[in-house]
């Protein structure tokens, strides 16, 4: 089935609609003839763990120009950790890895403890700078995961983690936080995310394969790889998630066609922390807008 | 001069065939309808009456151009009339969420005789006289965004596009088995939802899918494993209810209350982007006293809730 523009765009709107999200898409094959799918894929938006993919780029780039060793060890003592869900965030004791252990974990699990030490090794400066290079201006990397964590514990008055993450999922409330907001948190669009893919799938060193490969690894798959339930389809993705938004970013393999990123942003109107039918609508949307783009390679 | 004016001298003249009669219809004085008749024979250059002896009678010309001066009149009377349901300059254009229409009139009741409170119109006894469009509530968010609605109560949780919304309102609800049951409220044991295996009749989903998906999560979460039925509009949801012993969802003292308590029905009165509100309107202090009628924001469960006045339902 082929569609053209409007029928894709309506379907995209149909489908958030009927999820009860504000979606923002941008979809674009990454190799062969160029093309595009979008949905309000210029509008800032606050993309919480999704700060890790262009971090996790800007990085590649810097250990390929040599300004950086991808085996440099990386202190992470337990006592300067925020604890987190998952990875060294939710371990005990004092922890060493080497950088590229440090980006395999960020990516793979979303840790935290290892997007904090990545962005200190980086720097924010060099970061935005290599941003600018590549001409991603609404693309910014305000803070990592504590910084993050703390606004939210202020914006909540929450005293824990757990507290601040009952008080944004209450459904009595329309509760805020700062973090929702692109001129506060760290933000890109949609359009923008999907440059981070093409430079990414298109970095020529063995470190911007470690990145493409530690994403090949990420744990779970319900969310833009609901939408590729095919176990020959390769799924590359980074996912961003912080009470109603919800993200990924992904490169999606078929055999024997032209590679694929996809990026959906959303914003749910219900608050829980858990809506698997908001995941599953992602999954739609990502399938919807690759569609289209689809193309044997000839190889 | 005055076409329009003097077609309606014509007209009423016509009608009566009678000078004195039709300046009596006309509210006025013979001598001026006289003369205007007159300026509008000279206008149009065509005799319209002949007057003699036995009284008025209307020429040929004027039966010819009697019905086209009818038309204009009536096509006058229809502009200034649409104009004013346009204008509608004291009213509110209140949207209300089709899940509270067994409650519109007990709100529309307490908007009218409730005072207008809000810092720029001073606490006034005249109460808010709203136009109300009841409709889903994505519906309701469509005529806001576009400036048709000066105001809108709509379920929450959904989108609401950018809307500014005020907080979120929690009215307690009860699963009530058809009319045969309102009243009956004599159970000690406080009922859950679980004790509820019969269907659940509600508003559709695309009313309002991100809330209809929550109350359904509310009814698995509370034990509840019957079905739920979507049904159209209040007066179905009654009648699946009486009908099929189906168990309607409703505002709990915006209708008879009876039965175990439901998940609540959340709401959040919202307003048009700042560029698409009228400037006659107050919005804040209508929503405000839309909140007033619903209840408190977000109080304890056990606020009452304000109950209309009942009738032979108690």
């Amino acid at each position: 089935m082929s569609l053209d523009g409007p029928a894709v765009t309506a379907a995209l709107r149909s489908v958030a609609r009927d999820a009860g999200v504000t979606a923002r898409v941008h979809a674009t094959r990454l190799a062969g003839p160029s093309g595009t799918v979008a949905l309000d894929d210029a509008e800032p938006v606050a993309i919480a763990s999704l700060y890790k993919l262009p971090l996790a780029l800007v990085w590649a780039d810097l250990v390929t120009a040599g300004h950086l060793a991808a085996d440099e060890p990386v202190r992470l003592p337990a006592a300067s950790r925020m604890p987190g869900p998952t990875g060294v965030a939710m371990l005990l004791d004092d922890v060493v890895l080497t950088a590229r252990d440090v980006v395999r974990l960020m990516l793979a699990v979303s840790d935290n403890a290892c997007g904090d030490a990545l962005l200190a090794l980086v720097g924010r400066d060099r970061v935005h700078e290599r941003l600018g290079v590549l001409g991603l201006p609404a693309t910014s990397v305000r803070q990592g995961s504590a910084d993050e964590t703390r606004a939210i514990l202020r914006d909540t008055g929450a005293a824990t983690w757990a507290a601040a993450q009952r008080a944004l999922a209450d459904p009595d409330r329309a509760a805020e936080t700062s973090q929702y907001d692109p001129a506060l948190a760290s933000a890109a669009t949609a359009a923008e995310l999907g440059q981070v893919l093409r430079v990414l799938w298109n970095g020529q060193g063995a470190a911007h394969d470690l990145v493409r490969d530690a994403l090949a690894h990420q744990a779970w798959r319900h969310r833009a790889g609901s939408g590729f339930p095919h176990d020959d389809v390769a799924l590359l993705g980074k996912t961003g998630t912080l009470g109603r938004l919800r993200h990924e970013a992904a490169v999606v393999g078929f055999p024997h066609e032209h590679p694929v990123g996809v990026v959906v942003l959303t914003r749910a109107a219900r608050p829980e922390r858990y809506l698997p039918g908001v995941d599953a609508a992602i999954g739609e949307l990502a399938r919807i807008a690759v569609g289209p783009l689809r193309l044997p390679d000839d190889a | 001069m005055d076409l329009l004016k003097h077609l309606g001298f014509f007209r009423a003249v016509a009608d009566v065939r009678h000078f004195g009669n039709a300046a009596a219809d006309l509210g006025m004085t013979q001598p001026p309808l006289s003369q205007g008749i007159r300026r509008l024979e000279r206008h149009l250059g065509v005799r319209l009456f002949d007057r003699d002896a036995r009284g008025v009678r209307i020429t040929a010309a004027g039966r010819r151009l009697l019905p086209a001066a009818r038309d204009l009149l009536d096509a006058a009377d229809d502009l200034v009339s649409t104009a004013r349901d346009l204008a509608l300059p004291e009213q509110v254009r209140l949207g209300i969420a089709a899940d509270l229409e067994d409650g519109v009139p007990y709100l529309l009741r307490s908007l009218a005789s409730g005072p207008t409170p809000g810092p720029t119109s001073g606490p006034s006894s005249a109460g808010t006289l709203v136009a109300p469009t009841v409709a889903g509530s994505v519906e309701v968010v469509d005529l806001l965004r576009d400036g048709l609605l000066d105001v809108g109560v709509v379920r929450h949780p959904g989108v609401l596009d950018g809307l500014a919304a005020g907080p979120v309102l929690v009215v307690p609800t009860r699963l009530v088995r058809g009319p045969d049951m309102t009243g009956r409220d004599a159970d000690a044991r406080q009922p859950t939802p679980a004790d509820v295996p019969l269907p659940v009749a509600v508003p559709p989903r695309h009313h309002q899918p991100p809330a209809h998906d929550q109350l359904i999560d509310a009814l698995r979460r509370a034990g509840h494993s019957g079905d739920v039925v979507e049904a159209r509009d209040a007066a179905q949801r009654w009648a699946l209810g009486a009908a099929a012993g189906l168990v309607p969802v409703l505002p709990d003292g915006l209708i008879a209350p009876g039965g175990p308590a439901g998940p609540p029905l959340r709401l959040r009165v919202a307003l048009p982007l700042a560029a698409q509100r009228r400037p006659e309107v107050d919005h804040e202090a209508v929503a405000q006293a839309v909140r007033a009628a619903l209840g408190p924001p977000s109080g304890p469960p056990s606020d009452p809730v304000p109950r209309p006045p009942q009738g032979a339902a108690g």
